[in-house]
């Protein structure tokens, strides 16, 4: 049994992965229950969302295994290694749901960045894709989200972020690490990264919320690029991105940057 | 056993490994249970470092790092058809109560059959395996029981699997 594809909104993209019958799967931002992340469901539906995400990415690092197996061994063990990662981080999120009241299913979920990275074709493109792209851009939201709930005296699901949070550092260094490793030996495959981030762009502009759009539980949702976290210097830079893809990073996200936990605390204007 | 039938036989337990990685990786995707998935996860990389052991050990019985061999056809087409099989119940039977059994029964006729001094680095990544691939078997049972997932007819793979003698090609 293979996972074809599908034409969404006129862009050819992988079909959705498995999920439980007690998920209700959805497409677009404004179909998801985010409700103000102060309120018990808005909790609750954080680490939802973040438990459903990190069953995509353990699907998609186990579906590069399976669709490119002349991938160098090292490079394999890396996704293998992230595999598990992603799997201890689904138990501990549905663990940490579960104290809190919550339950699998409770609020609707997304697959659509296992849908965009599973429609490329070369594991270069997917790592740009999930890990370098996805995986970073999770580094920034979930510093924000782990300080957010040890704002409001929440220290237990803060910790589970924090400990996951380091392990995605090293799932984006290894994808950084490859990619240039991938392209000094083919040129063309900056190419091929490049198209991905274009792609990413592109699925985007048609699936993201719109200025003033009102969401399935009545928030009103602004467009996805005025929304873009505040940047995690720190993680960014232990993940291998460099001081100039920092710097482009801080540009897209208005200059807003997270600083470090030691010896200060806090969100940065 | 000399050196190149030991290097053969830990290159085929290599490939062996990699396929069994790549079989649960085919279905971590297709596969709806959340709780299957996370197993998957842990098994794909217990597959990985199995592999990597005995990739590296090959290194030092004269042949390549990551030396592998492919198994025998009769064998490659049990797993093969494991592979393919079309629901989840019939993969954790054809699995996890009849390959990986089986498998631990080949890595210990090995352990019987090689001078465990001489092999001593072979014995050791082996006996590193073992309770690793004991534990996904208890895994299995566990979560099975737990999501209540019932066991298929496994009989005629379990005879196949039972009839091949060696899984080394010649």
């Amino acid at each position: 049994m293979e996972i074809g594809y599908i034409e969404l909104e006129g862009i050819r993209l992988r079909d959705d992965p498995a999920r439980d019958d007690c998920f209700l799967v959805v497409r677009r931002d404004t179909e998801m229950h985010e409700y103000d992340r102060d309120s018990e469901a808005g909790a609750r539906e954080t680490v939802h969302r973040h438990m459903s995400n990190e069953i995509t990415s353990l699907d998609i690092a186990a579906q590069m295994l399976v669709e490119f197996p002349e991938t160098p061994w090292e490079l394999r063990m890396e996704l293998a290694r992230q595999a598990w990662d992603e799997a201890r981080h689904v138990a501990v999120l549905h663990r940490r749901l579960v104290e809190m009241g919550g339950y699998k299913g409770e609020f609707p979920i997304a697959t659509l960045e296992w849908s965009i990275t599973c429609s490329l074709d070369t594991i270069a493109a997917r790592l740009a894709t999930q890990n370098r792209t996805f995986e970073a851009g999770a580094m920034d939201v979930v510093k924000s989200l782990a300080r957010g709930f040890s704002g409001i005296g929440d220290e237990e699901t803060s910790a589970v972020l924090d400990g996951i949070l380091a392990d995605e550092i090293q799932h984006v260094r290894f994808a950084n690490r490859w990619i240039k490793r991938l392209a000094e030996q083919d040129r063309r495959v900056l190419m091929k990264v490049a198209m991905a981030v274009r792609f990413i762009a592109e699925v985007n502009s048609r699936f993201a919320a719109q200025d003033g759009e009102v969401n399935a539980v009545g928030r009103t949702l602004q467009d996805h690029t005025k929304t873009i976290p505040a940047v995690n210097i720190e993680d960014r830079k232990l993940a291998g991105f460099s001081d100039e893809e920092v710097e482009e990073i801080l540009r897209q996200a208005g200059f807003r940057s997270l600083v470090p936990d030691e010896p200060q605390t806090g969100v940065a204007p | 056993m000399n050196v190149r039938d030991r290097a053969d036989a830990i290159g085929t337990f290599r490939f062996i490994e990699v396929h069994l990685m790549e079989t649960i990786a085919r279905w971590t995707p297709i596969t709806p249970q959340m709780e299957l998935k996370v197993m998957f996860g842990r098994h794909i990389y217990d597959h990985a470092q199995h592999a990597d052991w005995l990739g590296k050990r090959t290194f030092e019985l004269r042949q390549p790092e990551h030396y592998t061999r492919q198994a025998t056809p009769d064998y490659l087409q049990l797993l093969d058809r494991m592979r393919v099989s079309p629901d989840v119940a019939e993969r954790l039977t054809l699995l996890y109560d009849v390959v990986i059994p089986g498998l631990m029964a080949r890595y210990e006729r090995y352990l019987a059959e090689t001078d465990r001094l001489l092999d001593a680095p072979s014995v050791l990544v082996i006996e590193r395996i073992l309770p690793e691939l004991k534990r996904q078997v208890a895994d299995s049972l566990a979560l099975r029981d737990e999501l209540q997932i019932g066991a298929s007819d496994a009989t005629a793979m379990r005879a196949r699997e039972m009839g091949i003698h060696s899984v080394v090609s010649a």
